[in-house]
């Protein structure tokens, strides 16, 4: 293809939304997805087939004593992970963005919360979010939700009297979930499926609204287009396009006056990596080199119980249908300043990764089959999101290992801080106090797990200590941009679809509004 | 029908309810089938010996019983000789081929099971499958290689699960409502 304006590796989340807003502006645009094409009629309901959407591409090795959640968590092809997220949009609050300056610990961001809420609430205006402004009084200030609260379920009714006895508050947890019918798309049917894609929109993914959008303005989104580097010019000051393959593994250059690496978190720091050159010996955009440092994860897990009355854990939506963000606020005097909330009342299938059967992984023979028939009725759950520190040693670099196209794997370690630990231990000792006062018979908690993943090419001020400047324009490199979780310095506790998504449309607006400099 | 931007309608996912039998299925010369009929009958195994789908089945079986008569090792056997395999082993982050990690594995539960008890596994008696099993759990088996002996357990009981409730007719067993808005293809 001809040069482009402005090519995009990877049609998540950030790579759709600034394929929509850049195409929208005039600029021809070009987003090349290194896996397939997938449409909603891919979308079949079946946690069996959801594994087709989930990562199969160019293996990233996993070490440390946590290992990141590397396939499940990633998506593969059109809208990649965004396409079998859960839609759990939460804003990230306001002492989230300055965590070193306030507590000492982490790192700020180099926007505040008042910098980011335009956009969060033009985004929210977008794609549609169900929720109750009032009754969630953790939220930072903002539009209201343009949708009322989707339904709820016995599930949510029995675990949210165990919070009440506690004297502790719960809210529906807003999400990119249509409760009414919105912008043509329509609401939801509460099947559950949400994990597998959600064939007809009522969920707002990538295929429901912004790539949508883009092809309708004129961009091209290219699957099995698998980007490998940034290539630069002869100067090695401005970048001049990006390698790729095709399925057939044939090589190709497409030129381009502005490239956006949007390539998840695992991709993203390895194309940097591979991108070393002759004036860029570390990789690109590295000369800080904190490409691939600070890889973050949440730390997680569910709290789970048997109660009499039947919960009904088969209606409603995988990411929960209540939130309590009782201990969001950030408090040294609890021993670490991790955030973390609750989500409440899981949809739940029989089987897969976060199924009923996997609830009591001990179980086998004839007692998992009587746990399955009981659970399957009277089976409860909510799951803990706590914030995680950044940490240098959790990084991503590249493997010994080559991929099929000759360029090394991602190799990425992770374990969790002693901070991280403390905040999932008191979470499980005040979920199951939670569960017991709402009448379970039999309470337990999981191992603690990971899930999102964030990190790896972080924001900042100083170009010194940073890898882009807040729009994701890279320091070294005035036209590369990053966009996606790579970018975020700090965790925070709460899922990052909502920010990645108003972190990219204000990326997308100085693109635009600066576009003669950068170009 | 489709919608301008190709998205199915609502309307047209809900008539495509009851279309098709959602299920699992293997390819045989006559078509789809389940994964329980190639194994009634007889269909052979591409990646697997006999001797290795006999300990397959059995360890299924003894996981959750059910799985081998659902046809846990042709489900597996069939998966690993697609593309883009749906087995849950996908989510461990292991390294490929995958039939490795199945045939590794299986090849130390037999050295257990002659270790301890001079038998293959599927000859054991159900007491004493449990009683290996439980040590496998523990992740405490002398000998044992790659993968790690609780790896293997967790991964071949997800595997029984999925054959045994992973479909409409298991939601159906359990009671539970499938509610699917698009069916899953008959054929694999």
């Amino acid at each position: 293809m001809d040069k482009v304006d402005i090519v995009i590796a990877g049609s998540g989340a950030s790579g759709s939304l600034l394929a929509a807003e850049l195409s929208q502006a005039g600029k021809t645009v070009l987003v090349l997805e290194g896996g397939p094409e997938r449409t909603s009629r891919d979308l079949y309901s079946s946690q069996l087939w959801a594994r087709r959407i989930k990562w199969s591409g160019p293996r990233t090795e996993t070490g440390g004593r946590d290992p990141l959640a590397v396939n499940f968590g990633s998506g593969w092809g059109t809208g990649g992970a965004s396409l079998h997220h859960y839609a759990v949009w939460l804003r990230r609050h306001a002492d989230d963005f300055d965590l070193r300056s306030r507590f000492g610990v982490g790192f700020d961001w180099p926007i505040t919360y008042d910098e980011l809420r335009p956009f969060y609430d033009q985004v929210q205006k977008e794609i549609g979010i169900s929720g109750d402004t009032e009754a969630e009084v953790w939220r930072p200030p903002g539009d209201p939700y343009p949708m009322p609260p989707r339904k709820i379920f016995n599930q949510a009714k029995i675990i949210a009297e165990g919070f009440r006895k506690l004297g502790m508050r719960t809210s529906q947890v807003p999400m990119a979930i249509n409760s009414t019918e919105y912008n043509g798309r329509p609401a939801c049917v509460y099947d559950g499926w949400c994990d597998a894609g959600c064939p007809i929109m009522a969920l707002g993914n990538p295929l429901a609204v912004y790539l949508p959008r883009a092809r309708k303005t004129g961009a091209i989104i290219a699957h099995n287009r698998c980007v490998t580097r940034v290539l630069m010019n002869e100067n090695g000051d401005r970048c001049a396009g990006v390698e790729y393959y095709d399925e057939s593994g044939v090589r190709h250059v497409q030129e381009a006056s502005l490239v956006i690496v949007a390539s998840y978190a695992f991709q993203t720091p390895r194309i940097l990596l591979n991108s070393a050159n002759a004036k860029h010996r570390n990789g690109l955009a590295n000369s800080s080199g904190l490409v691939g440092k600070h890889m973050m994860t949440h730390i997680s897990g569910n709290i789970f119980g048997l109660f009499k009355e039947n919960t009904e854990n088969y209606l409603g939506t995988t990411g929960g249908q209540l939130l309590s963000q009782e201990r969001y606020a950030k408090d040294p005097r609890r021993g670490y300043v991790n955030s973390s909330q609750w989500l409440i009342a899981n949809a739940l299938k029989p089987n897969d990764l976060l199924g009923i059967a996997n609830s009591r992984p001990d179980l086998f023979g004839n007692a998992l089959h009587t746990f399955m028939q009981t659970a399957c009725k009277h089976l409860a759950t909510m799951t803990f999101v706590g914030e995680s520190l950044p940490d240098s040693e959790n990084r991503l670099i590249l493997s010994n290992a080559k991929d099929r196209f000759g360029l090394p794997l991602a190799r990425a370690t992770h374990s969790f801080g002693t901070d991280d630990l403390k905040c999932y231990r008191d979470g499980v000792e005040e979920g199951k106090a939670i569960f017991r006062a709402a009448g379970a018979y039999e309470v337990w908690a999981s191992e603690h797990v990971r899930m999102h993943a964030m990190g790896g090419a972080m924001m900042g001020r100083d170009a010194r200590a940073s890898v882009t400047n807040s729009y994701g324009q890279t320091h070294d490199v005035p036209n590369l941009f990053i966009a996606g979780p790579s970018l975020f310095p700090t965790s925070a506790a709460v899922n990052p679809n909502f920010t990645i998504h108003a972190v990219t449309l204000r990326t997308a607006r100085h693109i635009i509004d600066s576009w003669t400099v950068l170009s | 029908m489709n919608s301008d931007d190709g998205r199915s309608t609502r309307r047209e996912v809900l008539v495509q309810l009851g279309a098709a039998v959602a299920g699992l299925s293997v390819n045989s010369t006559f078509g789809p089938i389940s994964p329980a009929q190639a194994r009634d009958q007889g269909l052979p195994w591409k990646h697997f010996s006999a001797e290795e789908g006999k300990a397959l089945e059995a360890l299924g079986d003894a996981l959750l019983p059910g799985a081998q008569q659902a046809g846990i090792a042709h489900y597996i056997d069939h998966q690993l000789g697609q593309e883009a395999p749906l087995l849950f082993l996908q989510y461990m982050d292991l390294p490929g081929p995958y039939v490795d990690f199945y045939k590794q594995g299986l090849s130390c539960l037999q050295q257990m099971s002659q270790t301890r008890f001079g038998s293959s596994f599927e000859g054991c008696t159900p007491e004493r499958k449990s009683a290996m099993i439980r040590d496998m759990l523990k992740g405490s088996v002398s000998g044992w290689n790659e993968p790690p002996a609780f790896l293997f357990y967790f991964v071949i009981r997800n595997d029984a699960v999925d054959v045994c409730y992973g479909t409409a007719a298991g939601f159906k067993k359990l009671g539970v409502p499938y509610m699917a808005l698009l069916e899953p293809p008959r054929k694999w």
